[in-house]
């Protein structure tokens, strides 16, 4: 299987409670900060070493959903004006449960990015402040 | 006949003259003196003549308008005089047609059938290509012969005959329909671009609604909002949440009160034996019946928070003391139907249980007496909020001064309070707040101020509003030395003089000035979290200048209203950005001098009118950031 530069595997498996697979881009699994914890090579844990999350309370339906999710997340990342994702309204209680303990999923990643991005432009401000102190 | 068909569908027919057998149409056709050579001699006759019409005479109708027909007799009869010749071949014509329309009738139901019972029939194939052949003919034929207006038609879909006008639509077959008909197609055509347009409408709609809330979107919503989002929608649907957390549930209750649809139905989704809280943010649709099932189905309730709950009545409460042993918070908004005397028997059954009351927008009811009582059974009383209650006055006031466990005091009193029973007040519980709110005290001056810095230690919370008394020399000395920690938040908006004669105000400057504004950062710049100095109009540019250089940083800073200080501009607020790492969220509607700002992402600029391109902006930073650069060196010279 196709490794990236730190050695991982570009996919991982999530399972669902009624045994389904679902094999996705591992950068997208990691979007949500629960499965990104799974997955952490630091921690050893079982699922980091597998690649492959097994999720006892989540069924197939509901897991693939999540799937979809976390790629609709991820195409849409910095975008604006963006089509709501659809949801039959059966799944929603079912998966607003999961997406809580999957922690809220992606807002903190986004955020943090965020916070990236504004720094850098503080810099540029502040060389800009400075620049206009010189002149004044 | 089969030459000129040949010759009409020459690259798929070779036939020359042999012919198989007829077919059903073809005989039926015959058996009514219909031929296709006739049929298509008088057409190409009739286009001719239509041609010929249409040149001579513009609008007039055409000859050979079909049924004769009562509004077309004038129009018919002129011709007839004018043309014998040509007459006497509409008059064919017009039987010819009549039998012709009924056949491609017949014909195209029998397609129909056909196509429906296709599996079961079993043709000669020579026949069925005939036949369709046949009605290819007819159809190209009757495609070409679009009727001109004021003929009669029958319609593509419902099949009935109607006079042709302009405005007649095209079916979906490229045919004419009646007006009826058209409606409908209409209709549907509109329903579709209604389907498509609105999402562009929404989002923008939707952008704006963020804007002003300060929720700067960028990338996909999380799936719990999304989840959320459609849970609202449905919430018909919903029978009961299930096992779904508390924060969840919160959420929920708190997205049903903002679109309206918490109603008695939709109330019971949110009630719990398990519970120690609800709150209702919109109350405005549940009655005492409503309020008496929170109590039977939550008996273990601690805190209860209900807003806009008018029908909240001295029989909910009653009801309320009976079921709910161990209610300790207690916040109401606008519940004016309960009376005084229920008060102080809910502050007497309580006791000393009582940790919180938040009351607002009470005009009817609870006045000094009541709250008098409330101090008199309820001592451990920790958390008061009083708003808006026009029955209190300077009794209240006193009252409260007893209660020497408040840890979070709001006061927001219609009638006039001298500063002296503020100072008094302050003085007796100040030493253990921790949130002080005084909204519009217009006689509170220097002394409260100095009584704050006199009593407060743990102040992490400050409002101190609308006063056109204190002066900045005040709010200099609160600030300077003072023995509480960091606040990490203040609102002191709108103190100010209000002097229209005299706009530049006083030479001693009244309201947070200069001195005042560089204190209050001086002390608690390192843990502000949010700041409200809007309408603090005698700050000066210099001020604002030193105070957000961008070498000193506000580390926690993320909200901030300069509204309406008026010397804020372009270099004030790009020192801002620089100053504050953290900040969101920044509101200076009315800051004219602002012009021109790049927004970086993750912050929300709220009231500057040029800047709102900018505010959605995000991505290709360095681009946007050059480009700003250049125009801001070009408004700064």
């Amino acid at each position: 299987m196709a490794l990236n530069d730190e050695g991982q595997t570009n996919y991982v498996t999530l399972v669902s409670s009624d045994g389904f697979e679902f094999k996705i881009l591992r950068s997208a699994a990691c979007i949500a900060p629960t499965i990104k914890n799974m997955l952490n090579p630091a921690t050893g844990w079982q699922e980091a070493r597998e690649n492959r999350c097994i999720f006892k309370d989540i069924n197939g339906i509901v897991l693939e959903k999540i799937c979809e999710y976390l790629y609709y997340n991820e195409k849409y990342e910095n975008c604006k004006d963006i089509p709501d994702l659809d949801i039959p309204p059966e799944l929603c209680l079912e998966l607003v449960m999961a997406a809580d303990y999957l922690q809220g999923m992606a807002s903190r990643r986004r955020l943090a990015k965020e916070l990236v991005l504004s720094a850098m432009q503080f810099d540029r401000l502040t060389r800009f402040l400075n620049t206009l102190d010189l002149t004044c | 006949m089969s030459n000129r068909r040949a010759r009409n569908n020459g690259a798929n027919r070779g036939t020359g003259g042999i012919r198989g057998p007829h077919s059903a149409l073809t005989d039926f056709l015959a058996a009514n003196n219909i031929s296709a050579a006739q049929i298509r001699d008088s057409y190409l006759q009739r286009v001719q003549q239509a041609e010929q019409q249409g040149g001579q005479e513009g609008d007039e109708a055409a000859p050979d308008n079909g049924e004769g027909s009562s509004n077309q007799v004038p129009t018919a009869e002129e011709q007839e005089a004018e043309e014998n010749a040509v007459a006497e071949a509409v008059e064919r014509s017009r039987k010819r047609k009549r039998n012709q329309e009924d056949a491609i009738a017949k014909v195209k139901k029998g397609k129909q059938d056909k196509k429906k019972a296709a599996a079961k029939k079993k043709r000669d194939s020579d026949d069925e290509d005939l036949d369709e052949d046949y009605d290819d003919a007819l159809g190209n034929m009757y495609k070409k012969s679009k009727p001109l207006p004021g003929q009669l038609e029958n319609c593509e879909i419902c099949s009935k005959r109607f006079t042709v006008t302009p405005y007649s639509k095209t079916g979906p077959e490229g045919g004419l329909v009646c007006t009826p008909c058209g409606k409908e197609l209409a209709k549907e055509s509109k329903a579709t671009e209604k389907a498509n347009k609105p999402a562009v409408r929404k989002t923008r709609r939707k952008l704006e609604s963020n804007r002003l809330d300060g929720i700067a979107t960028h990338g996909a919503k999380s799936l719990q909002q999304l989840c959320i989002e459609k849970i609202v929608q449905h919430h018909q649907d919903v029978e009961e949440f299930g096992e779904l957390p508390d924060s969840i549930i919160n959420r929920l209750c708190e997205i049903f009160s903002k679109k309206r649809v918490l109603t008695p139905q939709t109330l019971k989704l949110f009630l719990r034996a398990d519970l120690k809280t609800v709150a209702i943010h919109e109350c405005a649709y549940l009655e005492c019946e409503d309020y008496e099932h929170i109590f039977a189905f939550v008996p273990h309730i601690e805190k209860l928070a209900l807003r806009n709950c008018c029908q909240f009545k001295d029989r909910c409460v009653e009801y309320m003391l009976e079921k709910a042993p161990r209610l300790k918070h207690i916040q109401l908004y606008a519940a004016n139907l309960v009376t005084n005397d229920v008060w102080i028997k809910t502050f007497s059954v309580l006791g000393k249980q009582l940790e919180t009351l938040k009351l607002e927008w009470l005009d009817a009811a609870f006045d000094d007496d009541a709250v008098a009582a409330m101090v008199g059974y309820c001592p451990n009383m920790s958390r008061l909020k009083f708003k808006r209650c026009r029955q209190l006055g300077i009794a209240a006031i006193d009252a409260i001064a007893h209660l020497t466990n408040l840890q979070h005091l709001s006061l927001q009193i219609s009638q006039e309070v001298a500063g002296e029973r503020i100072v008094n007040l302050i003085g007796n519980v100040g030493a253990n707040l921790q949130t002080l709110s005084l909204e519009r005290f217009l006689d509170a001056g220097d002394d409260v101020l100095d009584a704050i810095h006199d009593q407060c230690r743990s102040l992490s919370k400050l409002r101190f509003t609308e006063n056109d008394y204190a002066t900045d020399a005040a709010f200099a000395a609160l600030f300077t030395g003072w023995a509480n920690p960091p606040l990490c938040f203040i609102d002191v908006n709108s103190n100010r003089d209000i002097d229209n004669g005299n706009p530049e105000g006083p030479e001693e400057v009244i309201g947070l000035g200069d001195a005042g504004f560089v204190a209050m950062m001086e002390h608690s710049g390192s843990k502000l979290h949010t700041l409200d100095i809007a309408s603090c109009r005698h700050i000066s540019f210099a001020t604002f200048s030193t105070v957000f250089d961008g070498k000193k940083k506000y580390p926690c800073l993320e909200e901030l209203n300069v509204s309406f200080c008026t010397t804020v501009d372009t270099i004030v607020v790009a020192g801002i950005f620089k100053s504050c790492p953290k900040l969101k969220k920044l509101v200076a509607f009315s800051c004219f001098g602002i012009e021109d700002i790049i927004v970086p992402a993750g912050i929300v600029l709220i009231g500057v009118p040029k800047a709102q391109d900018a505010i959605e902006q995000f991505g290709e930073w360095g681009v946007d950031v050059n480009m700003a650069l250049g125009k801001m060196v070009h408004v700064v010279a």
